[in-house]
């Protein structure tokens, strides 16, 4: 039996932190077209925010490329962009342990990626930061 | 309007917060100066998400900001009705460690009285 064919939505959006809104109502729209169920939706979304809002607001990047690849197996998502070199895979995922009134509010973005997604790999090509995420 | 939030002052000590939305990047500028000020003048903050599809970065920065804001004035806080993709994202960064999830309105407010009471020593 053949395998059924995957289908890749691709889109590329500036590096503004509005364009991550922009992204997230195209990743709805394709979703259908995808056949992403409503958790990979979730987890896809929440990874593109904290990818945008890093590259955007830490490694200052102009551009940013979105592919989503779905297949019979899970959903792939690349996210790409022309910020200073920043690899995901390597920042710790950061957690509030225990009760206290000491905790930072923001910088939980690695952990909430690795969470949520099967497995990320980065690689910097072409002057590109290429992380790609699997549901 | 991508969030909607109703602010619905239950009696001196609780302060009920609704919202209605997606708790994204625009969601979370829409909210964030009523956050911020409830966070300034109530004892205790129930936020109620039963109706929040979606929970990410900012979202989260804006409950851990009126959470740590709350605590260090002795108050507390608490979320209710988070659906199952909403909680992961609330315990995946130990917000659980310092606001309660709750099933319920009923449920978080019982217990945030119970602690200002047991805080001021006095019965609920």
């Amino acid at each position: 039996m053949s395998k059924p064919p995957s289908r890749t939505c691709t889109r590329d959006f500036p590096g503004t932190v509005e364009a991550a809104s922009d992204a997230e109502n195209w990743v709805a729209g394709q979703a259908s077209a995808l056949g992403l169920g409503q958790e990979a939706e979730f987890a896809i979304n929440l990874c593109l925010e904290e990818l945008f809002l890093n590259a955007v607001q830490h490694g200052h990047a102009n551009r940013t490329s979105i592919s989503v690849c779905a297949e019979a197996d899970g959903v792939t998502v690349e996210f790409a962009d022309d910020g200073e070199p920043f690899d995901p895979t390597l920042a710790p995922a950061k957690r509030i342990n225990g009760p206290t009134d000491d905790f930072d509010i923001g910088g939980y973005g690695t952990g909430l990626m690795q969470k949520f997604s099967r497995s990320m790999s980065y690689r910097r090509f072409e002057g590109m930061n290429r992380l790609v995420l699997e549901f | 309007m991508r969030m909607d939030m109703k602010v619905i002052p239950a009696d001196d000590e609780i302060t009920h917060v609704v919202l209605d939305g997606r708790f994204d990047i625009q969601g979370a500028q829409a909210v964030d100066s009523r956050f911020d000020e409830l966070a300034k003048s109530s004892k205790a903050l129930v936020v109620d998400l039963a109706k929040v599809s979606f929970l990410a970065s900012l979202g989260i920065r804006t409950l851990m900001l009126s959470a740590k804001t709350l605590i260090r004035r002795g108050g507390e806080m608490a979320v209710c009705g988070a659906d199952e993709n909403v909680e992961k994202v609330l315990r995946t960064t130990g917000f659980n460690e310092v606001a309660g999830i709750y099933p319920d309105y009923e449920s978080a407010a019982r217990t945030l009285r119970e602690r200002l009471a047991a805080f001021s020593g006095k019965k609920p």
